[in-house]
């Protein structure tokens, strides 16, 4: 046969064999209950509740693994695998009392002696728990009761939201204790975790897939759907495609310059679920080589000069909202400022005219891929600082670990005048949200880059930090932000939302406000 | 031929320790630190320093480079940074993947690339020979990226008959090997062409013909088989760098392969894991050259090794 008819013989084999895939994964979800495919962008590093540092992967792990309290979707803590909590007169012990009959998927009974067994591993100095250091310093010690209670004895007094909001992480999560017996490497790094949560871990393949199945002796409500698979999908633009093909019910993050045609497209829902991450453009406070940028007028004046709105608009789509207080709204102690830095050229020329600061350099700096649109709505400021008569050096990009090497410094290492930032405290309370404008976590202690020093603030957020009154801790914050609003040590931005898409035969999809999902209770439409 | 491979093997050795040394020295020339990246931005500074110690990162760096070189010639690669794993054992999970993508993509290459250089050289300057130059040049200059993210609206959203990510099922290789073999099908097709035409001008070919060798063995049995030696070349190369990891087919196809794993280790600075993925694509490279050197042997009678 002539060669030609090679050619075609294996396009037509390569049709027949592309026709004559099994189509279990493709083609319409219909309305079964079987299987819901999620498609995230990361990959999990760990599936270990103690060593958990990525949101995405907290999500998923938080299925299989439950902690005693459980934020729910308006950010409050709710009773989980603790029904009440007691703080004691002195505020030097907590007192939390368990729920009974629960048991761990793997047979084990859930009583105090777990919750010692995972607490003491987690506060364990020799172990990896990023996240944990803050519990570990204000507990002395955990301690049986009896089965049904545990108590906690502090080292340091800590507000009752803080040390709720802390045991509710999954950092703090419960695991079968025979899945953590020391000695054993397993109490080092458990990537098998056991826990009492709705789902268990089934299975799991490194750099595609995650998959959990429905856990029958679940003490809460059951879920619809008997397996939740979460596909690892690095790029916007095919994670997008698998919703539109309906080979995955949802996905995270989508293109965000497709969001409008989105919210056209009549097979899928857009939910631009509500986030607590801030972004900002931190300012170098304590500039030796720019002193202009230590007066506050002028700090103000480049507040003023950024359009926010209009790059909302253009740049993200909508899918943000414009900063109202250093803070988000769904986090504890959030309090809307009365002087939001409203649009205003003019009077940022004024103000810079009047802080002789009318020939201002600064230089910026931004990440690239790491928050929304970040990169393009850096180039957007610099546009509209340039607009009012400053020189803007940059903005200038790095790969984030070279990012944060160079913006998270102390004061002395400092090389950039003013760089993109995005906070989002982990657990909704006001003070993981003040911390970055505390002065006691200039790097490298902790991530305050913008070198921000004001005794007030600083007096208000150690105050509240241990005040046992509710209202006059949310007071204490919303004097300690309005204060550090008016010295304006960042160029405030905006609130990031977070998109998630979803197939229209789903229903069920909620958000918790820290880049969070919540598909268990996910359903058919 | 033994003492060949031997002495050829005993050759890489110095190369690998070569690239060893120099991966060693430039992933530790990357701005950053990973204890930090690892333990990720919100962690304390005690525990950054705390996760420093563990992983060996606060030696002096000729004990860092002992240790490394140390462990290799025990054939242990070091623990994971980011995952906390052996090395060896999270390559040796995303390997299999790598390699059933580089085999597809080279077969539908080999294939697509080879049948189009033999159409093209028997019909020289005609219609069809410039139409498949044109596809070989357009298929080296598409981006990846564009390419497959076309496949994946084509096959996946409009006619929804392949998977457009992920490697569960059997047909989820298809997209993401054609989108890598189109890059290497214009290659070998070009390359497939003038060393056929070459050979075709020769003076055996004319005899072959006069003496009546049906029109097909004269390609293939005359022609083709004294045309292999830089076809096989130029195949051998295209597999090296396949192995190395297709990192942005990987990415848009979402192929849990080692180019990604590589990518994601340099972003987060997990210096055990690059420092391995580099010493395997080395070791892959090398063992893909001594493999189409011995080829030659069998291809070419007249090639022989002292």
């Amino acid at each position: 046969m002539r060669p030609h008819r090679w050619l075609g013989a294996l396009v037509v084999a390569c049709c027949l064999l592309a026709g004559c895939g099994s189509s279990a994964n493709i083609g319409p979800t219909g309305k079964q209950t079987r299987l819901l495919t999620v498609a995230v962008g990361v990959d999990p590093d760990t599936l270990d509740p103690m060593r958990q540092t990525t949101t995405t992967v907290t999500n998923i792990v938080q299925m299989v693994v439950e902690s005693l309290g459980r934020v729910d979707q308006t950010g409050k803590v709710q009773p989980n695998l603790a029904t009440a909590w007691q703080e004691s007169a002195d505020a030097m012990s907590w007192t939390f009392t368990l729920r009974t009959g629960v048991t761990f998927s793997d047979g084990a009974p859930f009583d105090a002696a777990a919750v010692k067994a995972n607490l003491d591993r987690e506060m364990d100095p020799n172990n990896v728990c990023p996240s944990c250091s803050t519990l570990a310093k204000a507990v002395k010690s955990v301690d049986v009761i009896d089965p049904g209670h545990v108590r906690l004895t502090m080292a340091m007094p800590l507000a009752a939201d803080v040390l709720l909001g802390l045991i509710s992480l999954a950092n703090f999560g419960m695991m079968s204790p025979r899945a953590i017996q020391k000695g054993t490497p397993q109490y080092a790094q458990q990537e098998q975790p056991v826990g009492t949560g709705p789902y268990m871990l089934k299975d799991r393949l490194k750099g595609d897939h995650v998959t959990v199945a429905r856990n029958p002796t679940y003490w809460g409500r059951r879920p619809v759907y008997d397996e939740q698979l979460f596909k690892t999908v690095p790029d916007t633009a095919t994670r997008e495609a698998l919703v539109r093909s309906g080979q995955a019910q949802m996905v995270l993050l989508p293109p965000i310059s497709d969001l409008p045609s989105l919210q056209k497209d009549p097979t899928v829902k857009v939910l631009l679920a509500a986030s607590d991450r801030t972004i900002y453009f931190a300012m170098d406070t304590a500039d030796k080589t720019q002193p202009l940028l230590q007066n506050v007028q002028v700090r103000q004046a480049l507040n003023y000069a950024v359009n926010r709105d209009a790059i909302i608009k253009s740049t993200l789509f909508g899918a943000a909202e414009s900063m109202t207080a250093p803070m988000a709204p769904s986090i504890f102690g959030y309090c809307q400022v009365p002087n939001p830095y409203k649009y205003d050229p003019d009077q940022a020329r004024s103000l810079l005219q009047r802080a002789n600061a009318s020939g201002l350099t600064i230089s910026l700096v931004a990440p690239t891929g790491r928050y929304m649109q970040d990169w393009q709505a850096a180039q957007n400021v610099a546009n509209d600082l340039r607009a009012v008569g400053v020189n803007v050096v940059g903005p200038r990009t790095l790969d984030w670990p070279s990012y944060i090497g160079t913006v998270v410094v102390p004061p002395v290492k400092a090389s950039v005048d003013a760089h993109l930032l995005g906070y989002a405290p982990q657990y909704l309370d006001a003070s993981t949200a003040m911390q970055i404008l505390d002065p006691s976590l200039i790097p490298p202690r902790g991530l305050a880059t913008a070198y921000y020093d004001n005794p007030t603030v600083t007096g208000l957020i150690q105050k509240a930090l241990v005040e046992p009154n509710r209202d006059a801790r949310a007071q204490e914050y919303c004097d300690a932000e309005k204060q550090a609003w008016n010295d304006a040590p960042w160029i405030f931005l905006w609130v990031q939302k977070f998109p998630i898409v979803y197939s229209a035969q789903v229903t069920g999809i909620g958000s918790v406000p820290n880049e969070s999902f919540y598909t268990v209770y996910a359903q058919p439409a | 031929m033994l003492t060949y491979v031997g002495r050829r093997l005993l050759a890489a050795i110095p190369t690998l320790w070569g690239v060893a040394t120099a991966v060693f020295i430039m992933a530790r020339l990357l701005p950053g630190d990973p204890a930090r990246v690892i333990a990720g931005i919100n962690a304390s500074q005690d525990q950054v320093d705390h996760l420093r110690r563990q992983l060996g990162l606060d030696q002096p760096l000729p004990v860092q480079y002992l240790d490394f070189l140390g462990g290799l010639v025990r054939l242990d690669l070091g623990t994971s940074a980011h995952f906390g794993d052996p090395v060896l054992a999270e390559i040796g999970s995303r390997l299999p993947y790598t390699a059933e993508l580089a085999l597809a993509a080279l077969a539908v290459a080999v294939v697509l690339g080879m049948l189009g250089g033999v159409v093209a050289a028997q019909r020289r300057n005609t219609v069809v020979d410039v139409v498949i130059s044109t596809v070989s040049v357009l298929g080296i200059s598409m981006p990846t990226y564009w390419l497959g993210l076309m496949l994946i609206v084509l096959f996946a959203i409009q006619f929804r008959l392949l998977p457009a990510a992920g490697a569960d099922s059997p047909e989820s290789v298809v997209l993401p090997a054609v989108t890598l073999g189109l890059l290497s099908v214009g290659l070998i097709a070009r390359m497939t062409r003038s060393s056929l035409l070459e050979v075709l001008g020769q003076d055996y070919v004319r005899t072959a013909r006069a003496k009546g060798v049906s029109p097909a063995r004269v390609v293939v049995a005359h022609g083709l088989r004294n045309a292999l030696v830089p076809i096989l070349t130029a195949i051998g190369l295209q597999l090296g760098s396949l192995m190395g990891g297709a990192v942005v087919t990987e990415s848009v196809f979402g192929w849990p392969g080692v180019g990604r794993l590589l990518l994601d280790s340099i972003f987060s600075r997990d210096y055990p894991m690059v420092q391995g993925l580099v010493l395997l694509f080395a070791v892959t490279y090398i063992a893909v050259n001594l493999l189409v050197d011995l080829l030659y042997v069998v291809v070419d009678p007249r090639v022989r090794y002292a």
